[in-house]
């Protein structure tokens, strides 16, 4: 149940002030963490802005609902809006610089169909990859654990498909003049599918939103459906604040920024290879180095407690033999 | 019976019904006084095969066939030497043979066949396993001594309840008489009605009557081992469970946040259920019924429709605190 969930009470900010802020937050602390050395000015040539790493976010998002879309077997919606959430709550916390979003991306897919019960084995996911699938394996498989650390381990996501249905049912039940409820749908799932690019999701309730989608469905139709809120729906001390949030969110769908020509991807992109944290990156050598040092540690200590124990061993055998030197003497 | 007849003075059990026919290792009897008349010396000749035979080795005979009379007692003899075990043999096969082996020396000894060569096969076998034969004899001895022991405390524990049953009936019959006395006693002296008197002794005989037929319980089976232990530590006692005050149902509420969703009841008389599709035979055989979903969807879509994210912050440090 949503009231109780994980996704109410840690998920759920105030407005997209503060999550403009969490995301600042972020990207200053890799800014610091990794440009000490730098003077201002180089430092802002250096490193990606907020904004731009939004609109790489953006970017990202997009190209992600495109990876669900085409997915082979198709995936249900509710997988797809998972992995969004996923997605956004990943780079509340984190900049782009310090995990690549296309990583990242695959990653909380993979997450989002474990979680959902969408039930594809690793090798049919990466089937789906273009490029070699055995660095898409190892990449997930190395940043899942991650992910669900920064995650903290909140999988369970309320989707506002289940409450689209729960209103259609209502109103079919209650309002019944409305002729065709079933109509509004393409219009809904259309309104839904650019609220995940928006963080309205990591800011109101999934009836909310739901509730924004039919609303919105219903206007662009000219079906008239006041009265089922006003009368049936809400009493008159709720309907103020409900239809600020419907407002707000509908604001918001609206209000999506054009999504970046491939040109100044390209340029971020290029301005993002040079500022990464080389250390997530599965291409360079310090993050090959470094897993073959973690190997190498398992090693170092399986050998060491091996050291230990043949030396215990000896010490032991030792003690023996001088006991037995020690009888022998006194036998004698 | 009348064959059991004394062969030297011809008595029969018939005429004299005391008659106690003896027999010694040759297999031939004699009954008890002809053997009191011809080994007054402690010793002499058989009078059937003039063996010469010892008075102390005569014994009762019991069987009818004197000839197996003849045979059990060489068995005996023979089987104290012949001691080996099935242990002390590698095969089956040598312990067969030696046990055929065992079986013909009897039949020898106690038919007269080759006795010469015969008790020179005992004599070498003895000296050969001079050593088993002694470690057998002590082991057997230690065996019948145990076993010995045990019919000991047999009978010891019979005598014991033989005498109690005995000093139980003498007190029993004390009593009786005790009781006839004071009846007399109380028939002479009282000046009540003598029928009402004697009815009343007669009643409270009975009553101690039924009081010592109740028998005292058996403590242990018939092969002496006591079975009070064995019930005692088989069960042990069920631990009594305290019983707190009982359990009471509440039925699990929700704060939806937002419009009270329909429930059960509504889902079908308001008609909600007339709105999804209906429940299909492939679903009731796997138990869904299409209600569960519908309350589902409903309660989804009316759970926090109150939520302001304004005040969400402040609601959640206010429950913190």
């Amino acid at each position: 149940m949503f009231p109780v969930s994980s996704q109410k009470k840690h998920w759920l900010f105030t407005d997209e002030k503060e999550i403009a802020q969490l995301r600042e937050q972020a990207n200053a602390a890799y800014i610091v963490k990794h440009g000490s050395h730098m003077t201002k000015e180089k430092r802002e040539n250096h490193f990606l802005s907020c904004q731009e790493e939004e609109s790489l976010l953006r970017y990202w998002e997009i190209s992600m609902k495109k990876f669900c879309k085409n997915f082979n077997p198709p995936m249900p919606k509710a997988t797809a809006a998972t992995s969004l959430h996923y997605f956004k709550r990943f780079y509340l916390r984190n900049s782009v610089m310090d995990y690549h979003p296309k990583y990242i991306m695959v990653t909380c897919i993979y997450l989002a169909c474990k979680v959902e019960e969408f039930n594809v084995s690793i090798l049919q996911f990466v089937a789906n990859v273009n490029g070699d699938k055995e660095k898409c394996c190892n990449i997930i498989i190395n940043n899942e654990l991650l992910l669900m650390q920064q995650l903290d381990y909140h999988l369970t996501i309320h989707n506002p498909f289940r409450p689209v249905e729960g209103f259609l049912i209502d109103i079919r039940t209650r309002f019944p003049s409305l002729e065709n409820p079933d109509d509004l749908r393409p219009l809904i799932d259309e309104f839904l599918e650019k609220v995940f690019s928006t963080d309205a999701v990591l800011i109101y309730a999934p009836s909310q939103i739901a509730l924004a989608a039919i609303l919105h469905a219903a206007s662009s139709t000219k079906a008239n459906l006041d009265s089922y809120v006003t009368d049936l729906l809400l009493s008159r001390e709720q309907l103020k604040n409900i239809v600020a949030a419907v407002k707000e969110i509908r604001m918001m769908v609206k209000g999506i920024p054009a999504t970046i020509s491939v040109e100044t991807m390209k340029l971020l992109e290029k301005k993002l290879e040079k500022c990464k944290n080389p250390e997530n990156d599965p291409d360079s050598d310090i993050y090959k180095q470094r897993m073959e040092e973690m190997i190498d540690e398992d090693d170092i200590s399986n050998n060491k407690t091996y050291a230990k124990l043949t030396h215990s061993q000896s010490e032991c055998s030792n003690d023996k033999i001088l006991d037995q030197i020690f009888d022998q003497s006194i036998c004698n | 019976m009348e064959d059991q007849a004394c062969p030297r003075c011809k008595t029969t059990k018939y005429r004299n019904p005391s008659l106690k026919l003896l027999v010694n290792v040759c297999g031939h009897t004699l009954c008890e006084s002809c053997v009191d008349l011809l080994f007054l010396k402690g010793s002499g000749s058989c009078p059937d095969c003039h063996i010469p035979l010892r008075r102390v080795n005569f014994r009762v005979q019991l069987y009818e066939d004197a000839a197996v009379e003849k045979e059990v007692d060489i068995r005996k003899r023979i089987l104290r030497d012949f001691n080996k075990k099935e242990e002390d043999f590698a095969t089956q096969r040598e312990y067969d043979d030696y046990l055929e082996e065992v079986e013909d020396i009897i039949f020898n000894l106690s038919n007269n066949i080759d006795v010469v060569e015969t008790n020179k096969r005992i004599e070498q076998y003895k000296r050969e396993n001079k050593e088993l034969i002694q470690k057998n004899k002590h082991k057997w001895g230690k065996k019948e001594n145990e076993l010995e022991e045990l019919l000991e405390q047999e009978k010891l524990e019979q005598e014991e309840k033989r005498q109690e049953m005995a000093k139980l009936e003498l007190e029993l019959q004390k009593k009786k008489v005790q009781q006839k006395e004071a009846l007399i006693d109380e028939l002479m002296f009282s000046e009540g009605d003598a029928k009402s008197i004697v009815q009343t002794f007669a009643s409270n005989i009975q009553a101690t009557k039924e009081e010592l037929q109740v028998a005292p319980k058996a403590t242990g089976f018939s092969s002496g081992i006591k079975f009070s232990q064995q019930s005692s530590s088989g069960f042990l006692p069920v631990p009594k469970i305290e019983e707190g005050p009982k359990y009471k149902y509440v039925p699990i509420s929700q704060d939806f946040e937002g419009p009270t969703p329909p429930n059960w009841k509504d889902l079908k008389s308001k008609g909600f259920l007339s709105n999804v599709r209906p429940t299909n035979d492939m679903d009731k055989a796997s138990g869904f019924e299409v209600s569960v979903p519908c309350l589902r969807a409903l309660q989804e879509a009316m759970s926090c429709l109150y939520h302001n994210p304004k005040t969400h912050r402040k609601e959640q440090i206010a429950e913190t605190i």
